[in-house]
């Protein structure tokens, strides 16, 4: 699928298990910045499902707490340097 | 019918303290007055932002948790709208599963989903 070896979805591929549902999580709250972190690349942007391996349902809540987040200030809409 | 709510709101940092404090004392009064009842009220303080806001680098976060009827909300929002002082506000009803979070979160025993999963970091 991707050849680049380099290429940051590399290595992500292996774990296809929602994170939130195996955890048991039912509401992901905005306040929690570390955990949205997880979920975002480098600039800022939400990783894409194929990626984190996170069910629909928990992909829709997760982008609506990044998105609450971003709003109040607490993370970045567009960050160099995230991490 | 009476709902509960989150909200958090961004105070002007500019200001000074008791000047803050003025308009929390406001903003709580005013739930009051509206017959809400206060469950927490936790101020964050002075926090920097992830970006810049109205040509600002950080703000007073004050975060509440209360529970209110579904009118006086859009009041609470008038007014917070209307005040400069206050530069952002987000208010939530809580829902069936937000309201199981938070007596979670109260236990503290909200679910961890990394726990020594640090190679998923990228």
């Amino acid at each position: 699928m991707i050849k680049n070896p380099s290429h940051p979805k590399k290595g992500h591929l292996k774990n296809k298990e929602c994170k939130f549902t195996k955890a048991g999580l039912e509401y992901i709250d905005y306040k929690n910045t570390d955990l949205l972190e997880r979920f975002m690349n480098d600039q800022g942007k939400i990783l894409p499902r194929r990626v984190t391996g996170t069910s629909a349902k928990y992909q829709r809540q997760l982008a609506r707490a990044i998105k609450r987040a971003r709003f109040l200030g607490l993370i970045p809409y567009v960050a160099e340097n995230l991490r | 019918m009476k709902n509960y709510y989150e909200l958090t709101y961004i105070v002007d940092p500019v200001l000074e303290e008791d000047q803050i404090k003025e308009v929390i004392s406001k903003i709580n009064s005013h739930l009051e007055d509206n017959g809400a009842e206060i469950d927490e009220v936790d101020e964050w303080g002075m926090r920097k932002f992830a970006y810049e806001m109205d040509k600002k680098n950080s703000g007073y976060y004050v975060n509440a948790y209360f529970e209110a009827s579904s009118d006086s909300i859009e009041n609470l929002e008038r007014t917070m709208r209307i005040d400069d002082r206050v530069m952002r506000y987000l208010t939530l009803k809580y829902d069936a599963k937000m309201l199981r979070h938070r007596e979670l979160q109260k236990k503290n025993a909200v679910p961890s989903i990394f726990k020594q999963e640090t190679e998923d970091e990228d």
